[in-house]
């Protein structure tokens, strides 16, 4: 089940300046929630499949996904990377290179990020995937269990990132996922393009909001909401709901008794303040559920910041099963 | 996207809803209660013999379960169909049963600690219930508890359920660090935090026991789903021999 896997010291990238966060992450322990493990994974699943998808890589090749910048590494041996999400303005020694393309590095290469300006989470891939130790059949880490010793440790400046021994990509290689790449009129500008404006997050309403008046559920998708400050990669907090619907949601019907919560559950405490649940969320929860943002929505979410703005729009299951579903199909 | 089956007296038994993209929840009456849980727990094991590997993961707790599967594998209507086979064969074969026996082997025992240092909690729970700090440590340890869910972080167990007597709020304000072993109660449930975390339960008592083992990179839960649970009370020289720490609150 759980490998640890074999070292290849000679090939790795050496962590050699870090300030914002960094961890390795793969598509997530899926199976392991009912152990009452959060299913985590990475955070935007678009931008981590787009950097597999250049690469040649399989679907679920651990990578690094970066937050808000500000790492530098060094290259041990030739290899080749994918950078994608949150654009870092890259440099490879001293030349700036673009985001959402694979490159080429070579033996004793120093590759910079910087701050990202808008969004939050940079994905850097390398040809064949990172090696870690798995848990949980998994390599994706998460704050919370690196204090407890779970799988690999925290990645600090001098930590080294394990790689495959063959990692070097032809040029053919390159060219030829370039030629995929424009055939399919992968645009990552165009999943992206509300990121700037309100993000809307489409959602599958649940008995709580339906027991809303039609006036009502027009109020609360109406109502632009900001992104709190507490947000994180278990949960993004945003700020209360309208006035005029609290008195009403307050005297609904609800459960009392904690059940399983899933990805993008809309989460209403008692202040009123909605939390929707990201990919380290607790298996199970007792707060009263509005509904499921669908995940293609969440993969934009997770790349807003505390103070941007959001709004809600229900949508209907088949919908969210259809753009998941083409979402996943453009990768394959 | 809800949809109700109904049981063979009429009366709806289950809602099926189709909550996310990948998962369906089914939630039986709002209630802790063994003879139920027995059969969520039933229909949990024979929704994944049925399905196989559509089924990706399944979580149950006090009275519902989550089936998360493989949506591009299934249909609505088939997997309708087969939920609702599912829990009505259950539900037949469970109806007039009472609970399976437990075995000694299944029950398991948890030392706990119940004196002040280490039950931060246990005069004030005293005084809101009206008793005594040995009448709370009796109510508490007289019930074989049912564990009905695992969750919250790795080893975490909700068991219930807790006499009405020893039922409180949740604390109004959570406490950011609770330490590693507490033992505590909140309306009809009791756990033992695993390791130190944030927590909104009152603390009554400590156990110096492990709620989780790692062999061989291998996460093993002390507590499983469906297992009997009874609290024993100890001295603190026995806390302190088996590996008990005391821990000072900071206010």
């Amino acid at each position: 089940m759980n490998k640890r896997v074999k070292h290849n010291t000679d090939n790795y990238l050496t962590v050699i300046k870090k300030n914002g966060l960094c961890s390795i992450q793969d598509l997530g322990r899926l199976s392991s929630q009912h152990l009452g493990f959060s299913a985590g994974g990475v955070a935007d699943e678009y931008a981590f499949l787009f950097a597999n998808y250049l690469l040649g890589n399989d679907q679920n090749s651990a990578q690094l996904e970066i937050t808000l910048g500000q790492i530098t590494f060094k290259a041990a041996q030739d290899c080749t990377i994918a950078i994608t999400g949150a654009d870092c303005s890259v440099y490879i020694n001293d030349n700036p290179i673009k985001n959402w393309q694979a490159h080429q590095v070579s033996a004793n290469d120093i590759i910079r990020f910087g701050q990202p300006k808008e969004g939050l989470h940079t994905y850097l891939a390398i040809t064949g995937g990172i090696q870690s130790q798995q848990w949980l059949n998994s390599q994706s880490q998460t704050s919370t269990e690196n204090r407890l010793s779970f799988g690999a440790t925290a990645i600090v400046e001098g930590s080294k990132i394990e790689l495959l021994n063959t990692c070097f990509a032809s040029k053919e290689h390159n060219q030829h996922t370039a030629h995929i790449n424009y055939k399919r009129q992968l645009t990552p500008s165009l999943f992206y393009n509300n990121i700037q404006e309100t993000l809307i997050l489409r959602f599958i309403p649940q008995p709580l909001f339906l027991g809303l008046s039609s006036k009502e559920q027009d109020l609360l998708c109406a109502h632009l909401f900001t992104i709190s400050s507490d947000s994180n990669r278990m949960g993004y907090r945003l700020s209360t709901l309208p006035e005029k619907i609290i008195t009403t949601i307050t005297n609904l019907p609800k459960p009392t008794l904690s059940k399983p919560v899933t990805f993008g559950a809309i989460q209403l405490p008692s202040n009123n303040q909605p939390i929707v649940l990201m990919k380290e969320r607790q298996t199970i929860g007792g707060y009263p559920v509005l509904g499921a943002v669908i995940q293609s929505d969440l993969f934009k979410l997770c790349q807003l910041r505390p103070g941007n703005k959001v709004q809600f729009m229900p949508t209907t299951l088949n919908f969210a099963q259809q753009q998941l579903s083409a979402l996943y199909q453009k990768f394959n | 996207m809800s949809k109700n089956i109904k049981s063979t007296k009429g009366l709806p038994l289950v809602t099926l809803s189709y909550i996310s993209e990948n998962a369906v929840l089914l939630e039986w009456p709002e209630k802790v209660c063994a003879v139920q849980h027995q059969h969520i727990m039933h229909c949990q094991q024979q929704i994944g013999l049925a399905l196989k590997s559509t089924v990706i993961d399944s979580i149950a707790s006090y009275a519902s379960l989550i089936i998360y599967y493989k949506f591009d594998q299934i249909t609505h209507d088939s997997l309708n169909t087969l939920l609702l086979n599912v829990v009505q064969k259950s539900h037949l074969s469970n109806e007039n049963l009472t609970l399976s026996k437990q075995t000694s082997e299944t029950e398991i025992e948890i030392p706990v600690y119940y004196g002040e240092e280490a039950g931060w909690d246990i005069q004030t729970v005293a005084q809101q219930t009206q008793l005594t700090c040995a009448e709370v440590i009796q109510y508490h340890t007289q019930t074989t508890y049912r564990a009905y869910a695992l969750g919250f972080t790795p080893g975490f167990c909700y068991l219930g359920e807790l006499v009405p007597r020893l039922q409180l709020a949740r604390k109004s304000s959570p406490r950011l660090s609770v330490p590693k072993g507490a033992v505590a109660i909140a309306e009809q449930q009791t756990a033992v935090y695993p390791n130190t975390s944030p927590g909104g339960w009152h603390i009554i008592g400590q156990t110096p026991l492990d709620m989780y083992s790692v062999k061989n990179n291998e996460f093993e839960s002390t507590i499983s789903v469906g297992q009997s649970v009874k609290f024993v009370s100890i001295t603190q020289a026995e806390f302190l021999s088996l590996g008990g720490e005391l821990i000072k609150e900071y206010v």
